[in-house]
């Protein structure tokens, strides 16, 4: 009795695996594995510490972290990437990060006050640091060698004219992270320039049917919204969804990229998504790091190095979406 | 108080053969002696009382008759025959279901589905295979009924009822599934006077049934108006296996108390306060010869 | 003496039957759901429109799904911290099998089966063995998978994403399944909305009707007592958390297939608000006692207050002072109600 269920268990632990396997094919592999593009010839042989405040699973970040590691290969450099959205907690990273004595050190500061004592303490044991994406009034007086980012407030107002332009008066803003000040900048930045009505609405990125679902009841509520911006490339995609279910004829505009948003300004589902670059970011601090460490170079003659706003459209989505689709853009 | 009937044994022919018989067990743990050469035996329709004050063994005594432990010396006799426990379940196929004072109950669940927990009767089949409630309810009312108790709804839970009420639904579920003996581990102890006695009644009736009952207890006064038979234990051994007819309350209550200590520390203690001292060199006296 | 005691049974006969309805556990859940529909439905009138009815039963019903299961694992004494993020393992392996590894769908959907209900059977097998708190247990399964998920996802594709299943031969049939919508009344109600209504009717059949209900109540109740009268306590155990395991695979497949896309991070956060519908809908923390429908009114709630406060435009930033109002509200109903009814009787 026992060796016939045996028997049993065996066949199907063979017979199993078989099947799983005869029932692979290429046309069900419509995504392309990711390839670890070779490094770079460069041998420079750094250690870089990276330092953000980005959530983990946040897209954006991924690609700046992306951006990060792709020019450590290039250049030969060791970089190490940490994160952590809680200010106090992002400040104990750049301690232990400054105590393994790297060559240089990149931040994004978020929150800048909370962050100041452990950058300089870093500058005073001498390792240059770089400051990316948020924190850019902060950047100069904290002792740092250069910004590189994109200013929130003038991303918006990019944002803002730009709807303005296609005859949007009443825009919803829809904030994915509750209490992350440079979203709430981004809203205000549309407000700026709109000439219209502005309403934030709060949704859960990390529950995005539910987010959907409010986004679809706000438009049913209020008729007259015409545009909705999001500002992060998940939450778009369910924006998309939400408004065409919603038989709303709003015009919908995002900042930050993903393949899905680059597909779907290809498909005109989006108006424009207005980008960052964060790969540049990430890849920009190393390599400025390296050029200081191996020749005392610094860019930007004391003004931040912009990396955006930097609007993608019709025009130049589909070369986009190829490569939003590798995790670089 | 004492409208309890008491039922002498009046056929010793038809109570022969013991349908349990306990013989000179003995129990250690490690060098402890949990139990030294206890015997005694319970007959169908008798209730056998095994007092003892804390300590003296008695939570060891029915583990081993409810096959939990096993005796290290001496035999356990079924009808006669030599039968040896090995689990739980061994016991409760020869018919000896214990109620141990937490009662297996699950105070917050229906008395209905207390009283079949774990052996739920079922209707239909396969994955429709239902818990047959209907018939669960007016089987606990109809046994509860034979108990003297009329739960108005089997629907409440058990955590509702009073002490004595829960009592008398493990004993009727035990009934009901087919116990011969019935061993009740201290069942009136955390119970006040009179919920004491409606226990002791229901007592009698699992009796009357022709149950073999083992009732265990520290008070006195509450075994000797229900048992047929004494089992002492002190501190792992017997002080006596007395029938009925062979001891009196009052001989029972000295035996357990500590006999002729106790009524010395009683009448030292009667005395003027101002002798404290000589009765304190008494008791300690007493205290040496006791060991 | 007969003629006495017969007046006594009348009455409380009379008593019983208002008393069985105000002791059921969903009760206080019932009343609340009412209340809440009345008064946004009052006061909007997108909110009681067929497309009102639509989007709050929708939310309700993704939050319902794993809260019924959650409720039946509470009833059973334990906790599963990991129920939400098993949502996103579930979409994420159906989608990488699939669109990365070239997995045929269907095939990879019963293996992403096979997976969740391994790791609800370790989740199960790890707390009857060890004997640890479920709460301890699940919060390492919970902060293991977080990682897995983001882990392997960017290490096959270098984002925090896996999309474009819709691209997949087979994916329509699914998603008639899993994604589709009905037409009541002019507005597409999803069909996860009858999904749901059809897991709740199954899992509190299961609750209150079979044997293996009965156990349910008698784990979370008294595990060691029930252990003594033969209950298989470690069984059912499993058994519910391989339960909890299936909804998350139901549910982390339901949205991969709506969306065609789903995150990394999905379901992260959502295992406290199943444990909150559950507690709404009269489930103890300690276990023992509860209910499936009141895990599915409690879900109910949530889903009405989350989209009622957006039909009356009020500030959407006060949604979480408002849920833990809510909450407090809703047990101390339940317990009022329960000690009512329960003091009537005497």
């Amino acid at each position: 009795m026992i060796g016939k269920r045996r028997m049993w268990v065996v066949v199907a632990a063979i017979a199993a695996p078989m099947l799983v396997v005869s029932a692979c094919s290429s046309r069900n592999a419509v995504n392309k594995p990711h390839n670890q593009s070779g490094g770079g010839k460069g041998g420079y042989g750094y250690k870089i510490a990276v330092v953000t405040h980005g959530g983990a699973g946040d897209s954006f970040w991924s690609i700046v972290k992306n951006g990060a590691v792709q020019a450590g290969k290039d250049m030969g450099d060791t970089v190490t990437y940490q994160s952590d959205g809680d200010p106090t907690q992002q400040a104990k990273l750049i301690d232990a990060a400054a105590n393994a004595k790297p060559d240089g050190l990149v931040v994004s500061m978020a929150n800048p006050e909370a962050l100041k004592s452990s950058i300089e303490n870093a500058e005073k044991a001498g390792i240059p640091v770089i400051t990316i994406n948020s924190g850019e009034a902060q950047s100069k007086p904290y002792g740092a060698l250069s910004h590189i980012g994109s200013d929130e407030t003038i991303a918006g107002q990019a944002v803002g004219t730009e709807l303005k332009k296609e005859g949007v008066k009443n825009v919803l803003c829809v904030i994915q992270e509750a209490g992350n000040v440079g979203l709430e900048q981004r809203c205000a930045g549309v407000k700026d320039t709109l000439g219209g009505t502005v309403s934030n609405i709060q949704v859960d990125n990390n529950n995005l049917p539910a987010a959907q679902t409010i986004i679809k009841t706000k438009l049913q509520s209020d008729k007259s919204i015409d545009g909705v911006v999001t500002l992060g490339a998940q939450v778009a995609q369910v924006a998309e969804g939400a408004i065409s279910q919603s038989g709303s004829s709003a015009k919908l505009a995002t900042f930050d990229l993903n393949a899905d948003v680059a597909k779907g300004v290809e498909d005109g589902k989006i108006a424009f998504a207005v980008d960052q670059q964060p790969y540049l970011q990430g890849y920009l601090a190393v390599v400025m790091l390296t050029l200081y460490n191996s020749n005392l170079n610094v860019l930007g003659g004391g003004q931040p190095v912009l990396t955006g706003p930097n609007l993608i459209t019709k025009a130049n989505a589909a070369q986009v979406l190829k490569l939003a689709a590798g995790g670089t853009r | 108080m004492t409208d309890l009937e008491v039922k002498e044994v009046t056929d010793p022919q038809k109570a022969d053969v013991p349908m349990l018989e306990i013989r000179d067990v003995t129990k250690t743990f490690g060098s402890v002696i949990s139990l030294f050469e206890i015997s005694t035996t319970v007959r169908a329709g008798q209730v056998t009382c095994v007092l003892g004050d804390n300590g003296a063994g008695k939570s060891t005594f029915i583990k081993i008759l409810s096959g939990v432990h096993q005796p290290d010396g001496g035999q356990l006799l079924v009808d006669g025959k030599p039968t040896r426990f090995g689990t739980p379940r061994d016991a409760l196929d020869a018919g000896i279901a214990t109620v141990f004072q937490d009662l297996a109950m699950v105070p917050l669940m229906a008395i209905w589905r207390n009283f079949f927990l774990g052996s739920e009767p079922t209707k239909g089949w396969g994955p429709f295979k239902r818990f047959d409630s209907a018939s669960a309810k007016k089987i606990t009312r109809k046994e509860m009924a034979d108990m003297g108790i009329d739960i108005r709804d089997p629907d409440q839970p058990v955590g509702t009822l009073s002490g004595g009420e829960r009592q008398s639904v493990a004993i009727a579920r035990a009934v009901h599934f087919g116990a011969r003996l019935l061993i009740l581990d201290e069942p009136t102890s955390a119970l006040g006077v009179k919920q004491a006695g409606v226990v002791l009644k229901y007592i009698v009736q699992a009796r009357d049934r022709g149950l073999g009952v083992i009732f265990i207890t520290h008070n006195p006064h509450h075994a000797y108006p229900v048992g047929d038979r004494f089992l002492l234990l002190k501190r792992g051994r017997s002080l006596g296996d007395f029938a009925k007819s062979e001891i009196s309350l009052q001989e029972l209550t000295r035996l357990m108390a500590g006999g002729a200590e106790l009524e010395a520390l009683a009448h030292e203690l009667e005395r003027d306060p101002g002798e404290l001292g000589e009765v304190g060199r008494e008791l300690a006296q007493d205290t040496e010869s006791l060991g | 003496m007969t003629a006495a005691t017969a007046t006594v049974d009348e009455r409380v006969a009379h008593v019983g039957i208002l008393r069985r309805i105000l002791l059921k556990p969903e009760f206080g859940a019932l009343i609340g759901a009412i209340v809440i529909f009345v008064f946004f439905a009052s006061q909007s009138d997108v909110f009681r429109s067929w497309t009102g009815a639509a989007n709050w039963l929708d939310v309700s019903a993704t939050l319902g799904l794993m809260a019924v299961p959650v409720a039946l694992l509470m009833i059973g004494g334990h906790f599963d911290l990991s129920a939400g993020v098993q949502v996103g393992t579930a979409g994420l392996a159906t989608g990488i099998m699939t669109t990365y590894w070239g997995l045929q769908l269907y095939a990879s959907w019963a293996v992403s089966l096979a997976l969740m209900l391994t790791i609800g059977f370790i989740n199960g097998f790890l707390v009857t063995r060890t004997g640890l708190p479920s709460f301890i247990i699940t919060l390492g399964m919970f902060l293991g998978l977080q990682g897995l998920n983001l882990g392997v996802t960017k290490q096959v594709t270098n984002t925090v994403q896996v999309g474009n299943l819709d691209l997949v031969p087979g994916y329509h049939a699914l998603n008639n399944i899993l994604g589709s919508t009905v037409t009541i009344g002019g507005a597409d109600f999803p069909v996860a909305i009858i999904w749901w209504v059809g897991f709740t009717i199954v899992a509190s059949w299961l609750l209150l009707k079979t044997r293996f209900g009965n156990w349910i109540f008698a784990t979370g109740g008294e595990p060691n007592a029930s252990k003594n009268v033969g209950v298989r306590t470690d069984r059912t155990t499993i058994a519910l958390f391989m339960m909890t395991s299936f909804m998350a695979w139901f549910v982390g497949s339901t949205q991969i297939v709506r969306f065609a896309t789903i995150q990394a991070q999905s379901g992260i956060g959502q295992e406290l608000y199943y444990i909150v519908a559950a507690v709404i809908g009269g489930c103890l923390l300690t276990g023992g006692y509860g209910s499936a429908i009141g895990a599915s009114l409690g879900a109910l709630i949530f889903g009405m207050t989350e989209v009622g406060i957006v039909n009356l435009n009020w500030n959407s930033d006060w949604f979480k002072l408002f849920v833990g109002v809510m909450l407090l509200l809703a047990v101390l109903a339940n317990q009022f109600v329960r000690r009512f009814a329960e003091q009537s009787r005497r």
